[in-house]
């Protein structure tokens, strides 16, 4: 064996960093028996780690020591008496004791080792179930956020539809106030002379029971006609049916589905074009 | 010294704590960079000192490098079993090695030597494979893979830094 190529080839320092494998080790092991050279390069190797572990030392902190040193059991008299047991044990027991004993570190390891796996298996489950849990919340509350979403982008292209028209110059607004002067309700009709086309807006009307709706006329040639009904509860604008020539716009309180002819006993509010 | 351990002599560990705590501590520290974290390690491997030491063969090398061994070994998995990724101070190693330094300029060195006086006429590969190997606890072949170098010039810069650094620290 060429000696300086295996030193130069550096496995003498992979062996004191123990970076080799066993077989590596053992390798490098029965060389370092066989030539003298090997093992005072080892030793100069390992004089120069040492020499940088002492040149970079730390002082560490005051009370380590002490803590060392009350830590240290004294593993020696507990060999000791372990020894003494054995030496008499043969004397006493006979050899299928030792093996029932060998048995009995079997049956307590495989009881630890069983203790072990279910503690980790109910802790595992308990683990998995808080995070199935959670996800199913978190899905949950995503698709409530999904909702809520849809719900506020419908209500915005309602309002935005509702701003073309208010928008549109070619709609004529006609407010209609309450018939009775105590109270402050108010609606309007967005009305297109050119087209017919007419839109509802509630500002405040009174909550109606079940059975009734609001019916909203208009009254062309002095007759009243019939635009259709609505909820009280409508919000932004409402299409009604085209109308021509209105004068006038009026809002009567009907039985559900609309009348053939206005209640006026119930107008609720009017107003002129 | 080895036979006063192996019976259990308590004065034994404490001899070998005066001379080596510090050198061990400082492995460690640079490892570790947490003085706290680094204290728990130096007390694990000095307990680990006394309770393996019958496993400690001199054939197969000299006790401190046993024990640095133990110490590098214990502050590497306890960095790594934190989770402290390790590519976030790749890029860094020297730097790093050199603020614990400066960190601890008040305490550090028994004989006035830092880790940066010590590298610094290394040629700079030399350098970054002795701390990948010393610091970080890479193997050879992880530092080959990693960082593409061939594992023959890993090898072969490891033993040349180690060599011009024997001259320089001389016991």
């Amino acid at each position: 064996m060429d000696i300086k190529e295996y030193i130069a080839s550096g496995i003498l320092e992979e062996y004191i960093f123990d970076t080799l494998s066993p077989q590596e080790r053992i390798d490098v092991e029965l060389r370092l028996a066989e030539y003298p050279e090997l093992r005072e390069e080892l030793n100069a190797i390992e004089e120069s780690l040492e020499g940088i572990a002492m040149a970079t030392a730390i002082q560490p902190p005051a009370d380590l020591k002490a803590n060392i040193m009350s830590a240290l059991v004294d593993n020696l008299g507990g060999l000791k008496e372990e020894s003494t047991q054995q030496k008499e044990a043969p004397k006493v027991i006979p050899m299928p004791q030792t093996n029932s004993g060998m048995w009995r570190y079997m049956v307590a390891a495989s009881l630890t080792i069983a203790l072990v796996t279910s503690y980790l298996a109910y802790d595992y489950h308990g683990k998995w179930k808080s995070s199935s849990d959670a996800f199913a919340q978190l899905q949950a509350q995503n698709t409530q956020m999904a909702e809520q979403y849809n719900q506020v982008n419908n209500r915005l292209d309602g309002l935005v539809a509702d701003i073309d028209i208010i928008s549109d110059t070619d709609f004529k607004r006609v407010n209609m106030g309450a018939v009775d002067p105590t109270q402050s309700y108010a609606a309007s009709v967005y009305w297109n002379a050119k087209t017919d086309e007419a839109y509802l807006n509630i500002k405040q009307l009174k909550t109606l029971t079940e059975e009734q709706q609001y019916q909203l006329w208009a009254i062309v040639d002095g007759v009243p006609v019939d635009m259709g009904v609505f909820d009280f509860d409508v919000e932004g604008l409402m299409k009604m049916k085209d109308v021509q020539n209105a004068s006038m716009f009026a809002v009567t309180i009907e039985p559900k589905g609309g009348s053939v002819s206005p209640t006026l006993d119930l107008m609720q509010v009017a107003g002129a074009v | 010294m080895i036979l006063r351990l192996k019976n259990q002599d308590k004065d034994a560990l404490s001899y070998l704590y005066d001379k080596y705590g510090a050198a061990l501590f400082g492995a460690a520290q640079r490892i570790v960079q947490d003085e706290d974290v680094t204290a728990e390690v130096v007390q694990d491997i000095f307990l680990k000192i006394w309770n393996k030491i019958a496993m400690y063969d001199s054939k197969k090398g000299r006790l401190f490098t046993w024990m640095l061994n133990l110490t590098r070994n214990a502050a590497i998995d306890k960095i790594r079993s934190k989770e402290i990724k390790r590519s976030a101070k790749t890029d860094s190693i020297d730097e790093y090695v050199y603020t614990i330094d400066r960190q601890n300029s008040t305490e550090t060195s028994v004989d006035g030597i830092g880790v940066r006086e010590l590298m610094d006429d290394l040629v700079e590969e030399q350098r970054f494979v002795l701390l990948k190997v010393y610091f970080e606890g890479f193997s050879h072949s992880e530092i080959a893979d990693e960082y593409d170098i061939p594992l023959g010039t890993v090898k072969s810069r490891l033993r040349s830094a180690l060599k011009h650094l024997r001259n320089k620290v001389q016991l």
